[in-house]
C-alpha cells in the first residue's frame, strides 16, 4: 500500500504540482487549502506524512502543526520561505519533524518524505533489548517509552529515534552531524537546529527540569550525550 | 554615478585672462577657506581684541598724559605767580637775592628759578646749571616785554616747562623752569601697563575666538560621526534633538529628516528586492515541481524535446539559486538575517564544509586536497556553520567554474587582528587564471562580471556567489579577500578570529 501524504498548502498551483510531482513518485495525495480544512482532513482519513506551508490563510502553519501534534505523532516536514529566521526553529518547536525551504526541489522533498517514512517504521536494525536511564526506560522494538511508574511517555517517532541513538551510546558525545545522519538520514546539508530542537523537545518530556539536564546533556561544541 | 566629460573643447568657456583674474580673486579666498573656520574665528576675534585694546590704550595714553600734562603746567604756573609775588613782597636791591630764589625752589623739586634785574640788567640763578640760555627765547622776549608767558621746550632731551612772570612794579622778571622729566616717566609706566594690558586682551580675545568657534563646530562633530556612522551602514543614527537651541535644531531636523528619507528609500529598495523574490518563489515552486515530473518521464519524450527539458531543468535551476541567493543578501542588506553562532573546532569545521561542499560541485572537479596545519586542527573558533559552509561551497563553486576547479584548501594561523585576537586563514585555491589586481575587490561585488565571465561555464554563475562570501564571512566577524595563489591561480583567503587559543 502507498503510503499517503496530505498537502496543506493555499496555493492552489504549488498544490497541484506538489500532487504531480509527488504522485508520479508513487504517494497518494490529500489536499488542504488551508489548516482547518487539514484538521478536517486528518480526522478523515489519517496521513503517513503531513506537509504544511507555514504562511497559511487563517490558521497558521504552526498552529496547525501544534493542533496536529495534539492529537497524533504523526510525522511532519514544514515548508518555510526562509531558513534563517526563527520561522524554522519555531515550526520545529510547534512539533514538526523536519523542514524544506521553498522554493524546494522536490527530489529533495521525496528524500526527506521516504526518510521520515523509514523512521515511522520500526526499527529492524536495532538491536533488542531495554535500555534504562533515570526512571525512564526505553523499549525500541516495542517502539515505547516508559515511566518507571509504569506510564507511558507519547513521543514522535523522530524524537524516539534520536533517544535511541543516545541511549545506545551511553556516555558517548554523539555530534549534530553523527545524529543528522543516524535519525534524520541526512548525508550533507543537515542543520543542526534540528537537533538542538529535538534535544529540547526531548528534556521536557524525560528531565525533570529541563533547564538544568541530567540526562541529555550537552557537551560544548562537541554534540550530546546521554547519562543514563 | 554619472560621469559628465570635460566639455573644455567643445564650449567657449570664460576667455583666459578672465580665468586668471577669477583666479588671483579667488586665491587669496581660498587661502583664507584654507585656514578652517576655527582658525578663522581665533584669528578675527584676535584682531578685534587687537584693534580695540590699541585704540582703548591709545586714548586712555593721551587722555592721561594730557591731563597730567596740563595739571602740572597749571600747578607750575600757580607757584611761579605765588613765587612772584614772593619776590615782589619781599627784593629790596639786588642783595639776598639767591637765598630768596632758593626759598623758592623749595616750593617744588626739580625748579629752578631765575631772576632778571632790570636796573642792572642782570640775571641771577640759584644754580650755575640752569643759566637764562636755558629759557627758550621767545619765552624771554615775551616776558621781558611785559607780558607773562609760559611754554614747554626740551632740553638735551628732557622735557622742561617755563613760566616767566613780569614783575614790573619793581622791574624784574621771575622766570622758573620745571623739570618734567618724572611726568615721563610716568606716561612711560603708563604706556607699558597699556601695552602689557593691549597684548592680554588680544590674547584673551583670540582665546574667547577659539572657544566659541569651538563650541559652534561641536554639533558639526556630532553631525559630522553622525553622517560617518550613516555612510558606514548604519542607518537608525540620528542627531540628537536640540530643541533648546532654535539655531542647531534646524540643522538637526534637516539633518535626521535627510537621514529619514534616504533610510526610507534604502529600506524600500531592499524590501523590494526581498518582496520581488519572494514572490518569485511560489511560481518556482509550481515549476521545479513539474520539471521532476517532466524529468521522470523524460525518456518517454523525443530527442528535440529531451534536450529542451535539459536546457529548462539546468536554467530552471539556475534561476532558483539566484531568487535563493537574492534573498539571502537581502536579508543580510534588511539585517533580518539570523546568525547562530556557535564554538567549533576548526579542522573539523573545514575538513567537514569541504567534504559537503564538494558534493554540489560540477560533475567533473576533483574534490580539493585538504590541509589544515596542526597547530590550528584544534583551534575553536565561533562561527555560523551553515554559512561557513554556504561561504566555502560558493569559493569551491567559483573556483569549479572560473579557475577549473579548486586545488587546495589549507587552514593555518594569521596574524593577529588588530584587536589583538589570533586569528585562523583558511585559503581556497585554484591553477585557472587568477583574479587580475584591479578585480580583486571587485569580484565581491553582486553581478560583477570581470574578464574571467568569457571562461568555461561562466554561465553557470548567479553572480551573487562571492558576494555571499562576503556577506556571510562578515557577520561572522571575518574578513575574505583575493589574491594570487603562487602557482598563479587564484587564492580566497578567510579570515576567522580565533575564540579560544589556549591550546596553542
Amino acid at each position: 500500500m502507498s503510503s499517503r501524504i496530505l498537502v496543506v498548502e493555499d496555493d492552489e498551483r504549488i498544490r497541484s504540482s506538489m500532487r504531480l510531482a509527488l504522485e508520479d513518485e508513487g504517494y497518494e495525495i490529500d489536499e488542504a487549502a488551508s489548516g482547518e480544512e487539514a484538521l478536517d482532513h486528518f480526522a478523515a482519513q489519517a496521513p503517513d506524512v503531513v506537509l504544511i506551508d507555514l504562511m497559511l490563510p487563517g490558521m497558521d502553519g504552526f498552529e496547525c502543526c501544534r493542533a496536529l501534534r495534539r492529537q497524533s505523532a504523526v510525522p511532519i516536514i514544514i515548508v518555510t520561505a526562509r531558513t534563517d529566521t526563527h520561522d524554522v526553529v519555531a515550526g520545529l518547536e510547534a512539533g514538526a519533524d523536519d523542514y524544506v525551504t521553498k522554493p524546494f526541489v522536490s527530489k529533495e522533498l521525496g528524500a526527506r518524505i521516504r526518510a521520515l517514512l523509514r523512521r515511522a517504521r520500526p526499527m529492524e536494525d536495532e538491536q533488542p533489548g531495554t535500555f534504562t536511564f533515570g526512571d525512564f526506560e526505553l523499549l525500541p522494538d516495542e517502539g515505547l517509552l516508559r515511566h518507571t511508574d509504569g506510564s507511558e511517555v507519547h513521543c514522535t517517532r523522530t524524537e524516539f529515534r534520536l533517544l535511541c541513538e543516545l541511549a545506545a551510546n551511553p556516555n558517548k558525545v554523539l555530534s549534530r552531524e553523527q545524529l543528522l545522519d543516524r535519525v534524520w538520514g541526512y548525508d550533507y546539508f543537515g542543520d543542526g537546529r534540528l537537533v538542538d530542537v529535538h534535544i529540547r523537545r526531548l528534556r521536557t518530556k524525560v528531565e525533570p527540569d529541563p533547564a538544568m539536564p541530567k540526562h541529555i546533556l550537552t557537551v560544548r561544541g562537541m554534540g550530546y550525550k546521554l547519562v543514563p | 554615478m554619472l560621469v559628465v566629460p570635460g566639455r573644455a573643447g567643445e564650449a567657449p568657456g570664460p576667455t583666459a585672462e578672465a580665468q586668471e583674474v577669477e583666479k588671483a580673486g579667488t586665491g587669496r579666498w581660498h587661502l583664507w577657506a584654507r585656514l578652517g573656520l576655527r582658525a578663522r574665528v581665533t584669528l578675527l576675534f584676535g584682531l578685534g581684541a587687537l584693534v580695540l585694546s590699541v585704540s582703548m590704550g591709545c586714548l586712555s595714553y593721551f587722555t592721561v598724559r594730557h591731563f597730567l600734562v596740563s595739571e602740572r603746567e597749571n600747578a607750575s604756573v600757580h607757584q611761579a605767580y605765588l613765587n612772584a609775588k614772593l619776590i615782589r613782597s619781599t627784593l629790596h636791591g639786588t642783595t639776598g637775592i639767591v637765598p630768596l630764589l632758593a626759598a623758592a625752589d623749595s616750593g617744588t623739586a626739580g625748579s629752578n628759578s631765575l631772576l632778571y634785574v632790570g636796573s642792572d640788567g642782570k640775571w641771577y640763578v640759584r644754580s650755575i646749571s640752569v643759566g637764562q640760555g636755558a629759557l627758550p627765547y621767545s619765552l624771554r622776549h615775551l616776558v621781558l616785554s611785559g607780558a607773562p608767558a609760559d611754554e614747554s621746550f626740551q632740553t638735551d632731551g628732557d622735557p622742561q616747562f617755563a613760566v616767566g612772570v613780569p614783575v614790573t612794579s619793581i622791574n624784574v622778571a621771575y622766570f622758573e623752569v620745571f623739570d618734567l622729566n618724572d611726568l615721563r616717566g610716568t606716561l612711560r609706566v603708563l604706556a607699558l601697563a597699556l601695552i602689557a594690558a593691549g597684548l592680554v586682551t588680544t590674547a584673551l580675545g583670540a582665546g574667547l575666538g577659539r572657544s566659541a568657534a569651538g563650541r559652534a563646530l561641536r554639533p558639526l562633530t556630532g553631525v559630522s560621526s553622525a553622517a560617518m556612522a550613516i555612510a558606514s551602514g548604519d542607518l537608525d543614527t540620528r542627531l540628537p534633538a536640540a530643541i533648546d537651541d532654535p539655531d542647531l535644531a534646524g540643522l538637526t531636523g534637516s539633518f535626521n529628516a535627510m537621514v529619514d528619507q534616504l533610510q526610507e528609500r534604502i529600506e524600500r529598495e531592499e524590501r523590494f528586492t526581498s518582496d520581488v523574490s519572494h514572490e518569485l518563489r511560489s511560481p518556482l515552486t509550481t515549476l521545479s515541481n513539474t520539471l521532476a515530473v517532466l524529468e521522470a518521464h523524460r525518456l518517454e519524450l523525443d530527442e528535440p524535446a529531451q534536450r529542451a527539458l535539459v536546457l529548462l531543468g539546468a536554467d530552471l535551476r539556475r534561476f532558483q539559486r539566484m531568487v535563493g541567493e537574492l534573498l539571502e543578501i537581502s536579508r543580510t542588506d534588511t539585517g533580518s538575517a539570523d546568525v547562530s553562532l556557535e564554538e567549533v573546532v576548526l579542522g573539523e569545521l573545514v575538513q567537514r564544509s569541504v567534504a559537503t561542499s564538494s558534493h554540489t560541485l560540477p560533475g567533473d572537479c576533483a574534490p580539493p586536497e585538504v590541509e589544515v596545519e596542526p597547530a590550528v586542527a584544534d583551534a575553536w573558533v565561533t562561527v555560523d556553520k551553515r554559512r561557513f559552509e554556504r561561504v566555502m561551497a560558493n569559493l569551491l563553486e567559483n573556483a569549479a567554474i572560473y579557475g577549473g576547479g579548486a586545488t587546495d584548501v589549507r587552514a593555518r594561523r594569521g596574524p593577529d587582528d588588530p584587536e589583538g585576537r589570533a586569528t585562523v586563514w583558511v585559503t581556497v585555491e585554484d591553477h585557472g587564471p587568477g583574479v587580475s589586481p584591479d578585480e580583486r575587490s571587485r569580484v565581491f561585488e553582486r553581478f560583477y562580471r570581470g574578464q574571467a565571465s568569457g571562461q568555461r561555464g561562466a554561465g553557470n554563475g548567479t553572480g551573487l556567489g562571492l558576494a555571499l562570501v562576503a556577506e556571510h564571512v562578515r557577520l561572522q566577524g571575518g574578513r575574505v579577500w583575493a589574491d594570487q595563489a603562487d602557482g598563479g591561480g587564484a587564492r580566497f583567503t578567510i579570515e576567522i578570529p580565533v575564540t579560544d587559543g589556549d591550546s596553542w
